[in-house]
């Protein structure tokens, strides 16, 4: 067991660190503020003028695609050192690393054709994807979606409806799971296309969440972003923009979404707020009263705190899986009930620290760091609920990691996602 | 960074737990707990042939010099088998001496335990239970090349099979770390006696009384008065070292839960069927899991030579409430069973509930982080070492 960085590893992310205190000024702190995008911004969806010069800096150091091959746009480098610098710049809400739906799948999956057409501008981020998964009758249990895709000659023809399809509105591609058999078993008739979003019959609804009045100030956990509903009416699609064999779709969803799962962006937005709470409680006096002083507050705080790590290392536990080629049995499970609970209770906590002051939110007189943890109290659940909610993740880890078995029950999902 | 166990490590787990369970069965453990010894002496010379004693003892006394992680595999394992061996005092014991004694000292005392042939104890703990070094109240005085101990220390491990015991003892006044000495006591020295203590684990506790006991000058570990940062050190091992050793139980204590639920049939079909049940066994793998990465990240930092004490509070006041929970709801998923003397469980539960209580409450441990996260000065951040503040 090896807890520590290499001396090369620890000198990158000083580099990152200093690059970011040096070109993250408040001009573009300013403009990222004003973007409607998911945590953790990038390039194609960042729009401004400054995040694209940002984005252009940090392209220059080759901090884009690290651990993806050379011949696709990448580094050639290692899933660690790529780690590192996603971690740092997770921490200001900048999305360097590519998620796990998209490029690591079409690396694994794709043909030839597809890799080239679509890594490398993932990479530079001029290609990105939304998430076209989840339907109105089709959330937790999404085997069960029903988004009808048709061949038709050398086409596939797309019906259907897609709930919550964060960033349909400024990606140019939607990563889109659909039935293309309905009479094999639910699992068995999936298929994943790469569907630019211009293509015609493909219409995106808003969709504003809780978070987005007043704005959730930037790092919020599910901040102020807009999510979307996506139609589907007769999109005609080329069949070259189907990733892996048809109906083996559910098999390459599922190892980029346990790739989702996992990772620096959503270790920090977990416990992001644990950090903040210590060092405002150090610094805050109110009359005579300091909350440093406070048994009950610092038990809790210390608390937090270990869990925190817990976060941390369970992250690094995945992190040493991907880089040393391994699968996850229940790991990646682990991590993503782990940290987004802990996200939730220390939202709670904090709160209750705050007192009245904790249901101030952005723009209000008196508001604690504008706001940030109350609208965190209202986000950090949604962690828990998307990519896998914790209770089915629960059930892969009793049933995959521990072997129990399934209940007998009639329509019972399996803990396959 | 690779948080993977080394084929090496799986290796070393791999003979640790062959051996414990075939040398080291249920019946063993019953057996010393009504033992008057309460180890069986023919085990510990087998794991010196092992060599789990010297493991982390320097190769100059016969040890092998292996990374204090893997002595915590070790830890792991015999809290699995819920082994009865004073393998814990003797190790602590031996690597205060080895990490700060004089070479004369270690040649007298780490030959011995290398070889089998020597357990140690220490004792810090009296009256007052925190777990603080302000609630040392042993006096020793020097007189001439002696010091004359006098005092009670409480919940002494194995002191009665020990050969010698490191006793925190205040050599001048003060409070805190300020004149504390830790001093290698012979147990057998005139002035000393003992009373046992009936325990949960029912494991070999004891009240140690002091009655102006002499020990020659030369068994002071360190210099006169300036023990304290020894002694933190000590309990920071000694800490660190049950947690792993908690950890190994639980895991046996949850993996007998699981296989318990698949197989027990309820309302037509497995109890381990159930998702209420399912959702409580994935929690408690996930928990030992925790509790695992924060002790071994404590261990490397350690090994390290970094500060570790934040880490080890972090470990122990996160295995005290998550082990005490796995273990329960254990219980729970079995029913009525676990509660029957002749079923084996208990021996898992009992323990690790016991060990729960010791060095140090997660109360304790959370003021100690608390106080390093806050009494600090500048701000924190994640992921980076928080500021080492003097003990309290
Ligand atoms: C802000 C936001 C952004 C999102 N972005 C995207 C996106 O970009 N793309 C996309 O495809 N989706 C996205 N989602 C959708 C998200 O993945 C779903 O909300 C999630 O899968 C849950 O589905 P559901 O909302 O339909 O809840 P349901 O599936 O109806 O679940 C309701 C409750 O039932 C529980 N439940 C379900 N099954 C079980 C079970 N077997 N055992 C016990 N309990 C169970 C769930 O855990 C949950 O608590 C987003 C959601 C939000 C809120």
């Amino acid at each position: 067991m090896d807890f520590g960085f290499t001396p090369e590893q620890e000198a990158l992310r000083r580099e990152v660190r200093d690059f970011i205190a040096e070109h993250l000024t408040a001009e573009i702190v300013e403009e990222l503020e004003g973007l409607t995008e998911g945590f953790g911004v990038s390039r194609s969806v960042g729009r401004g003028p400054l995040v694209s010069r940002l984005f252009d800096e940090i392209a220059k150091r080759g901090w884009l695609g690290i651990s993806y091959p050379k011949e696709y746009g990448g580094q050639d480098g290692d899933r660690i050192t790529q780690y590192i610098v996603e971690e740092e710049f997770a921490r200001v809400g900048i999305a360097v690393g590519l998620a796990g739906s998209g490029a690591p799948a079409i690396l694994a999956a794709g043909t030839e054709e597809q890799k080239r057409a679509f890594i490398p501008k993932l990479i530079s981020g001029e290609y990105s994807f939304a998430l076209g998964f989840t339907e109105p009758q089709a959330g937790a249990d999404l085997a069960s979606l029903q988004c009808r895709a048709v061949r038709d000659g050398d086409d596939y023809v797309i019906n259907g409806q897609k709930m919550y399809t964060s960033a349909a509105h400024t990606a140019t591609h939607v990563y889109l799971m659909a039935r293309t058999d309905t009479a094999v078993p639910k699992h068995q008739g999936i298929s994943i296309f790469l569907v630019p979003m211009d293509t015609p019959g493909l219409t995106v609804r808003p969709l504003w969440t809780i978070q987005n009045e007043p704005r959730a100030p930037l790092g919020t956990t599910y901040g102020a972003y807009r999510t979307n509903e996506t139609f589907f009416d007769d999109v005609r699609v080329p069949k070259t923009t189907l990733l892996g064999k048809e109906n083996e779709g559910w098999g390459v969803g599922s190892m980029g979404l346990n790739l989702d799962r996992v990772g620096a962006a959503r270790y920090l937005i977990s416990v992001r707020r644990d950090e903040d709470i210590v060092n405002w409680v150090k610094t805050n006096r109110f009359d005579g009263y300091s909350p440093a002083d406070d048994p009950a507050i610092r038990d809790k705080i210390a608390e937090l705190w270990i869990e925190a790590q817990v976060c941390r290392l369970m992250t690094m536990r995945s992190m040493s899986i991907v880089e040393h080629g391994g699968h996850f049995t229940y790991e990646g499970a682990a991590e993503k009930i782990w940290a987004p609970e802990h996200g939730v209770r220390t939202s709670e906590a904090i709160t209750q620290m705050l007192g009245p002051y904790g249901q101030l939110l952005n723009g209000s007189p008196y508001a604690v760091e504008k706001g940030i943890f109350a609208h965190n109290l209202m986000g950090a659940f949604q962690s828990g609920i998307n990519h896998g909610s914790v209770q089915v993740m629960r059930d892969q880890v009793a049933r995959r990691g521990l072997g129990l078995p399934s209940a007998r029950r009639a329509g019972r999902p399996e803990a396959g996602r | 960074m690779n948080l993977l166990l080394t084929d090496e490590e799986k290796m070393l787990r791999h003979t640790a737990r062959e051996f414990l369970e075939a040398e080291c069965p249920t019946t063993l453990v019953r057996a010393m707990e009504t033992d008057p010894l309460g180890y069986p002496p023919a085990l510990w010379r087998k794991t010196a042939e092992l060599g789990w004693q010297g493991m982390a003892l320097p190769e100059t006394y016969g040890g092998q010099d292996l990374p204090l992680v893997y002595l915590g595999i070790i830890m792991q394992e015999v809290g699995r088998a819920v082994a009865p061996l004073p393998l814990l005092g003797t190790v602590v014991a031996a690597l205060t001496i080895a990490s700060d004694a004089t070479p004369a000292q270690r040649e007298a005392i780490l030959p011995g335990v290398v070889r089998g042939d020597t357990v140690l104890t220490w004792a810090f703990t009296e009256q007052d239970p925190r777990f603080r070094p302000d609630t040392v109240q042993t006096r020793a005085v020097v007189d001439g090349d002696h010091l004359v101990i006098n005092g009670t220390k409480l919940f002494v491990d194995h002191f009665t099979a020990a050969d010698h015991c490191l006793v925190a003892c205040r050599t001048a006044a003060g409070s805190g770390h300020a004149g504390l000495s830790l001093v290698l006591v012979d147990t057998k020295a005139p002035g000393i006696s003992t009373t046992p203590l009936v325990t949960l684990a029912k494991d070999k506790q004891c009240a140690v009384v002091f009655d102006d006991v002499r020990v020659p000058r030369a068994n002071v570990i360190g210099r006169l008065g300036e023990g304290g940062p020894i002694v933190e050190r000590m309990l920071d091992r000694a800490t660190v070292l049950l947690c792993a050793q908690m950890l190994g139980a639980t895991r046996k204590d949850a993996e007998m839960a699981i296989d318990y639920s698949k197989y027990r049939v309820a309302f037509g079909q497995p109890i381990g069927a159930l998702q209420s049940i399912q959702h409580i066994c994935a929690d408690m793998i996930v928990w030992i899991d925790g509790g695992e990465l924060l002790t071994y990240e404590a261990l490397w930092k350690m090994d390290q030579g970094l500060p570790a004490g934040i880490e080890v509070s972090q470990a122990k006041a996160f295995c005290n409430e998550k082990c005490e929970a796995v273990v329960r709801f254990s219980q729970m998923i079995h029913g009525g069973i676990g509660f029957m003397m002749e079923f084996d469980l208990h021996l898992w539960f009992r323990r690790v509930s016991a060990w729960a209580m010791r060095l140090g409450t997660s109360y304790e441990h959370r003021a100690r982080i608390a106080h390093a996260l806050i009494d600090s000065p500048g701000t924190v951040v994640l992921g980076r070492p928080v500021p080492v503040v003097v003990a309290v």
